[in-house]
C-alpha cells in the first residue's frame, strides 16, 4: 500500500499535514541532535586533546584504523555484544509474557502488578547501585541465598570478581531495572486492541487460546517490534550499571562496554577524537542491527476490515 | 462526525463494576495457578531490593550494612527521614531540589508527549515524500550514545547562556526519538477508515488528531508519559553539567551529594531514595487507570 | 525539491540562532567570579563566610561559589566547561586531575602581589619545603594549596585484643608483619571473610599502592618520565604480595568487598585496620561518638617493607586553588586576591574541616599541635613522595587497577600482568 502524494489533492493535503506534524520534532532535532551528531562525526576525524588550545590536527580515518587494530576496543566490543545478547532477548520476551499474564488478571491486580514490576525503575540509579553492591558483596544476600538454595555454605560465588560472573551480575541488574518498562509498553499495546474484536470472537465461539493467537498476537506485533528494537538499542547503550560497578571495585575488563570506553577515553584520557570515532562505530553497529531487525520483522499495516 | 463515536470505558467506569477479566481470556484452574505462581515469584525477586530500601530507610546505619541482614528492624529510626530532608548541612535544600525535579520532569514530559504524538502521527498516518528518510533520521538520533554528543550540546547551551537555568535543564531534553518511535508504532494500527471518513466529513487534520486519534491512543500516551517522567526524574549527567547553584540542582545530584565520602549514612540515604520515589509511585497509580482493558469503537459500520 | 528547501530553512534558522547568541566578556565595573569546589558542609560554612568578608572589602567583586560531588563528577564538569571555553574563574582540584590544565596553559601563573607576597620566592619560603613543587611548572607556581593529604594505618584496638594481640605493641610495622597479624585477626566463614584484618584502599593505586614499590626502590616512571619502568624486581615483589593477599592466596581481602574505610567507623566487627586520612577521625566523631570517645582507635604509620631501601610512607595528594588563564586580567587579579584571602586562615581550615594546608605558620599553631595525630601525618609526608603527576596519570592508575585486579581476582601470573602493565603504559606515553 504505497501512497503517492503526487496523485490527487487529498494526497497533497496529507503530505503537507505530514510535514507540519513532523516539523516541531525535526526543528528540535536539527538543533539539539543533528548538529551535535555531525559535530561528533567531524571530531572523529581529528586528533585532539580536549584541553589543548591548539587547533586540532586533521587525521582523516586514522582514529578508526587505530580502533580496528586496538585489542582494547575489540574487548569492549565483545563486552557490549555479550551483554546485549544476554540481556535484550530475555528482556523482550519475558516482559511480553508478564504483560500477557497481567493482562489476563482483573483490574485491581493489573495496576498493582504493573507497579510492582515497574518499581525497580523508580529507585534512583545511585541508590540502586548502593543496594546491589551490598547484595553482591561476598558477605551479602546473593551469596547467602544461593548458598542456602544450593546447600553450599561459605562459598563465595565471586559475583564481582570473575569475568563471567560480573557480566552476569550486570545483566541481572539491568534486567531487574527494565523489565517493568517493557511490560508497561507491552501492556499498553495490549490495551490498544479494541475489545470488540474479542467480544466478536467470543460470540463466534472462539476459545481463549484461539483469541490469543489470531487476534492478540498479530495486533501486538508492532509493539513487539518496538520493544525488541528499543531493548536492543538500550542494551547496546548501557552505561551507568557498568560505570557504577567499575567505580566500586568490580573487575573492569569484562564489563568495559563500548559506551564506558567512550566515556573514559573522552573524560579521563581526553582523546576526544578517538572517543568520537568509537561513538560513530557504535552508532553504525546499532544502525545495522536495528535495520536487520526491521527487515526481519517487516512491519505491515494492520487492517481491521 | 456525529456518526463516529469512540467510547472510553475507563473514563465512564466509575459506577459500573468490572465484571470481566482484562480480556476475554480465561484460563483453566491449573493454568491460573501456574500464572499466579510465576507472577508472584518474579515479583518477589524484583521487589527484594526495593524491600531492602524500604526497611533500611528506618534503620540506623549500623544495621543497614549488617551481615546477615535482619529484615525486621529492631526499632524505627525515623530520624533518617529528618536527616534526609534536612541534609548534611542543615539547609533543607532537598525540598527545593524535589520541586526542581518535579518542574523539569513535568515540562519535559508534557512537551515530549505532545511533540512525539504529533510526529508519530505524521509518520504513521500522513504520507509525504521523504517520510521514510525522516523516520530513519529520527531513529538514528536514538542510536548515538549521549556521551558522544554531550560536549557539543553543552557548547550550544552555554552559547545561548542557558547554564544554571530551568531553560537549560528542560529545552535540550524536550523531545526524544524513543517517544516518537513509540507513538508511531501505536498509531500505525489505528484504522485508516476512521480517519478518512473524518476527512471526508471536513475535519481539519489537527482536529482529527486531537479529537479522534489521540483519545484512542491514551494507553500509549500514558505509557510514554510515565516512562519519560521517570527517565527525567533520574537524569544525573545533564543537570550535573548545567547547574551551578544549589537552588537549581535536581534530586539525583542531591543523592550523590548525600552519599559523599565524608557522610555515609546508608539508612538516611535510603530515606532520601524513598522520598525521591514517592512522586513516581503517586504518578503511576494516578495514571494507571488510563491503561484500559481495551477500547470500544462503535458506530462504525453503517 | 521540498526536502531540499526544508533542509535549507533549517540550516538558516540554526545559523540565525547562533548569531543571536550573545557572548558576554563584560568589562563592567562590577565583576562576578565563579568559584567551583567540592561538596563539604563544613567547608561551605567556612568559605561562604570568607566570601562575605571579601566582598565587603572589595565591593566591586561578587563571588559565586558552586559545589560538586568530589571525584569524577567535579572533574568531568570542570573538563567540559574548559573544553567549551566556559571554565570558572577559580577551581579547586586535585593536582592529579588539574596537571594537564597547567601543561596546556589553561591556568594562570600566580600573581604574588595579589596574593599578598612580594615575590614568588617568598611564597615558597612560607610553605613547607617541597610541598609546592607539584604545582610548579617551568619555574612558575600555579596555585596555593587547599589541602595536602595522605593515608596512614587506622586501627581498631578491640579486634586486636580479641585476637590476643596488644594493639600498642603488636601493630604491623612492616608488610611482612601485616601478613602475620592478618593471619591472627581474620575470621572467615568458608571462603567468605567476615572480619578482615586489613584491606587496601583499592581504587587509589597511585596514592596507596605505588609507595610500596617505591619503598623497594622501584618506581613507575623513569627519572625523565619518558618511559614506564614498573616491570622491575620491586614491582614484581609487590605484585606477588597482592597475589598472596587476595582470594587466590591467603584470602585476607579483595577489592570486591565494601571499602575498608567505609566500614571502619561502624565498629561492627568487619574490619580491624584501614588506610585512611586524618579527616576520617573528624568523621568518626560525628558518626560514632561513642567509639570516638572511647579512644579504642589509633593511627600508626604506613607499613614499610622490612628490607626497604626508601623509608617513604604513603604518597601524598594535594588540592590547589587555581585561576583560569582565559578570563580578563581584572578577574584574574581579583581571583588571586580572594585565594590569598582564603589561605590566610589555615588554622580554621584545620579546625573546621580537618584539612592540612602546609603553611609553616600552621605547623607552629596550637590548633595543629593539639590535633590528634596531625604530627604523625606531617612527619610521614615529610618522608614521602607526592603522587606522580603526568598528563596520563589517571590512565596509569586505570592500568594499574587492571593489572592488580587481574592478579588478585582472576589469578593471572604476576610477572605477566606486570609486563602487560608496563607495555600498555609505554604505549600510552607514546601517545597511543
Amino acid at each position: 500500500m504505497k501512497y503517492n502524494s503526487r496523485r490527487g489533492s487529498l494526497g497533497k493535503y496529507k503530505a503537507i499535514g505530514g510535514w507540519i506534524f513532523v516539523a516541531p520534532a525535526l526543528f528540535y532535532f536539527a538543533l539539539f541532535s543533528f548538529y551535535p551528531i555531525i559535530n561528533a562525526f567531524y571530531t572523529s576525524t581529528l586528533q585532539k586533546d580536549i584541553l589543548s588550545l591548539q587547533p586540532p590536527k586533521f587525521i582523516g580515518l586514522e582514529n578508526y584504523v587505530y580502533l580496528f587494530r586496538s585489542e582494547d576496543f575489540w574487548k569492549s566490543a565483545e563486552a557490549t555484544a555479550v551483554f546485549t545478547l544476554g540481556c535484550f532477548i530475555p528482556l523482550a520476551t519475558v516482559s511480553l509474557l508478564l504483560a500477557v499474564f497481567i493482562y489476563s488478571r482483573s483490574k485491581p491486580f493489573q495496576n498493582f502488578l504493573q507497579m510492582a514490576y515497574f518499581s525497580p525503575a523508580i529507585l534512583s540509579t545511585v541508590a540502586a547501585a548502593v543496594v546491589w553492591l551490598l547484595v553482591f558483596d561476598p558477605r551479602g544476600l546473593a551469596n547467602q541465598w544461593v548458598n542456602f538454595i544450593a546447600n553450599t555454605p561459605g562459598i563465595d560465588h565471586k559475583w564481582l570478581a570473575l569475568s563471567h560472573m560480573v557480566r552476569f551480575s550486570t545483566v541481572i541488574i539491568y534486567f531487574w531495572k527494565y523489565i517493568g518498562y517493557f511490560t508497561i509498553i507491552y501492556f499498553a499495546g495490549l490495551s490498544n486492541i479494541p475489545r470488540t474484536y474479542y467480544e466478536a470472537a467470543k460470540v463466534d465461539g472462539a476459545s481463549s487460546w484461539t483469541q490469543f493467537w489470531s487476534i492478540t498476537l498479530p495486533l501486538v506485533k508492532p509493539t513487539i517490534v518496538l520493544v525488541s528494537i528499543i531493548a536492543m538499542i538500550q542494551c547496546m547503550r548501557t552505561f551507568s550499571t557498568q560505570y557504577l560497578f567499575t567505580e566500586s571495585g568490580a573487575a573492569t575488563e569484562p564489563i568495559n562496554v563500548i559506551t564506558l570506553n567512550i566515556y573514559r577515553t573522552a573524560m579521563r584520557d581526553r582523546y576526544i577524537g578517538r572517543a568520537s570515532a568509537m561513538s560513530i562505530v557504535l552508532f553504525f553497529i546499532i544502525l545495522i542491527f536495528s535495520w536487520l531487525q526491521l527487515k526481519v520483522s517487516k512491519t505491515e499495516k494492520i487492517s481491521y476490515i | 462526525m456525529n456518526k463516529i463515536r469512540m467510547i472510553q470505558p475507563t473514563r465512564k467506569i466509575g459506577k459500573k463494576k468490572q465484571a470481566y477479566h482484562g480480556v476475554g481470556w480465561r484460563f483453566s484452574y491449573p493454568g491460573n495457578f501456574l500464572i499466579w505462581g510465576i507472577l508472584v515469584v518474579t515479583m518477589g525477586l524484583v521487589l527484594t531490593p526495593l524491600a531492602f530500601m524500604v526497611v533500611s530507610s528506618v534503620m540506623p546505619y549500623r544495621e543497614v550494612m549488617r551481615i546477615p541482614f535482619r529484615w525486621i528492624p529492631t526499632s524505627f529510626h525515623w530520624q533518617n527521614y529528618w536527616q534526609a530532608i534536612r541534609g548534611n548541612d542543615g539547609s533543607f535544600i532537598y525540598l527545593r531540589n524535589i520541586l526542581n525535579s518535579f518542574f523539569v520532569a513535568s515540562m519535559v514530559t508534557l512537551t515530549t508527549v505532545f511533540i512525539s504524538a504529533m510526529a508519530g502521527y505524521g509518520l504513521a498516518k500522513l504520507p509525504f515524500r521523504g517520510r521514510n528518510l525522516v523516520f530513519i533520521l529520527i531513529m538514528a538520533t536514538m542510536m548515538v550514545p549521549f556521551e558522544a554528543i554531550m560536549i557539543p550540546l553543552y557548547l550550544i547551551v552555554t552559547k545561548f547562556g542557558w547554564q544554571d537555568s530551568y531553560i537549560g535543564l528542560i529545552i535540550p531534553l524536550m523531545v526524544n526519538a524513543f517517544g516518537i518511535f513509540l507513538m508511531r508504532q501505536f498509531l500505525i494500527s489505528f484504522p485508516d477508515a476512521v480517519i478518512d471518513s473524518a476527512r471526508i466529513e471536513g475535519a481539519s487534520e489537527f482536529r482529527i488528531f486531537w479529537n479522534i486519534v489521540l483519545p484512542n491512543a491514551i494507553p500509549a500516551v500514558v505509557a510514554l508519559g510515565i516512562l519519560t517522567f521517570r527517565q527525567q526524574w533520574d537524569n544525573l549527567i545533564w543537570p550535573l553539567l548545567i547547574t551551578q547553584s544549589e537552588e537549581m540542582k535536581t534530586i539525583p545530584l542531591y543523592i550523590v551529594r548525600f552519599n559523599s565520602e565524608k557522610y555515609t549514612n546508608e539508612g538516611a540515604l535510603m530515606a532520601v531514595a524513598m522520598i525521591a520515589s514517592l512522586p513516581i509511585i503517586i504518578l503511576f497509580f494516578s495514571m494507571a487507570r488510563y491503561f484500559t482493558g481495551g477500547l470500544t469503537i462503535s458506530g462504525m459500520k453503517d | 525539491m521540498k526536502r531540499i528547501f526544508v533542509f535549507f530553512v533549517l540550516v538558516l534558522i540554526i545559523s540565525g540562532v547562533f548569531m543571536f547568541a550573545s557572548e558576554n566578556k563584560g568589562e563592567a565595573q562590577k565583576i562576578t567570579l565563579l568559584y567551583w569546589t567540592f561538596e563539604d558542609p563544613t567547608l561551605t560554612r567556612l568559605e561562604e563566610r570568607f566570601i562575605q568578608e571579601f566582598q565587603n572589602k572589595y565591593p566591586d567583586v561578587t563571588i559565586k561559589r558552586s559545589t560538586y560531588p568530589s571525584g569524577e563528577n567535579i572533574e568531568q564538569k570542570v573538563l567540559i566547561a574548559f573544553a567549551v571555553g566556559e571554565g570558572p574563574d577559580i577551581i579547586n582540584l586535585e593536582m592529579r586531575a588539574s596537571f594537564p590544565y597547567v601543561i596546556y596553559g589553561r591556568l594562570a601563573p600566580i600573581d604574588p602581589e595579589a596574593v599578598g607576597y612580594k615575590s614568588q620566592e617568598e611564597i615558597y619560603n612560607d610553605y613547607l619545603e617541597g610541598t609546592l613543587n607539584v604545582a610548579t611548572h617551568e619555574g612558575k607556581l600555579y596555585g596555593l594549596p587547599e589541602q595536602l593529604g595522605s593515608y596512614n594505618l587506622l586501627l581498631n584496638k578491640k579486634y586486636f585484643r580479641e585476637a590476643g594481640l596488644d594493639p600498642e605493641k603488636d601493630y604491623p610495622k612492616t608488610w611482612e608483619e601485616m601478613l602475620e597479624v592478618a593471619e591472627k585477626i581474620t575470621i572467615r566463614e568458608g571462603e567468605i571473610i567476615m572480619r578482615r584484618a586489613f584491606d587496601f584502599r583499592y581504587p587509589q593505586y597511585l596514592i596507596s599502592w605505588l609507595p610500596m614499590v617505591q619503598q623497594l626502590g622501584g618506581s613507575f616512571l623513569s627519572k625523565d618520565a619518558s618511559r614506564c619502568v614498573i616491570n622491575s624486581e620491586a614491582g614484581l615483589r609487590v605484585m606477588q604480595y597482592m597475589a598472596e593477599w587476595g582470594p587466590n592466596g591467603h584470602n585476607f581481602g579483595s577489592p570486591t568487598y565494601v571499602n575498608a574505610r567505609k566500614n571502619f567507623n561502624k565498629d561492627d566487627g568487619s574490619i580491624a585496620m584501614c588506610l585512611t586520612g586524618l579527616y576520617q577521625t573528624a568523621r568518626l566523631k560525628v558518626e560514632n561518638p561513642a567509639f570516638y570517645e572511647s579512644r579504642e582507635w589509633m593511627f600508626v604509620p604506613y607499613p614499610r617493607f622490612a628490607d626497604a631501601v626508601s623509608d617513604n610512607g604513603c604518597n601524598y595528594y594535594s588540592h590547589f586553588f587555581m585561576v583560569n588563564a582565559e578570563k580578563p586580567d581584572y578577574n584574574q587579579k581579583s581571583a588571586w586576591r580572594f585565594i590569598g584571602y582564603m589561605t590566610e586562615h589555615p588554622e580554621e581550615y584545620m579546625a573546621e574541616s580537618a584539612l592540612i594546608q602546609p603553611r609553616k605558620s600552621l605547623m607552629k599553631s596550637d590548633v595543629f599541635n593539639k590535633y590528634p595525630y596531625a604530627d604523625l601525618f606531617i612527619q610521614e609526608i615529610a618522608k614521602s613522595y607526592p603522587v606522580i603527576h603526568h598528563m596520563n596519570a589517571l590512565k596509569f592508575e586505570e592500568l594499574m587497577k587492571e593489572a592488580i585486579q587481574s592478579v588478585m581476582l582472576t589469578g593471572v601470573d604476576p610477572k605477566e600482568a606486570l609486563q602487560r602493565l608496563e607495555q600498555k603504559a609505554n604505549e600510552v606515553i607514546l601517545g597511543g
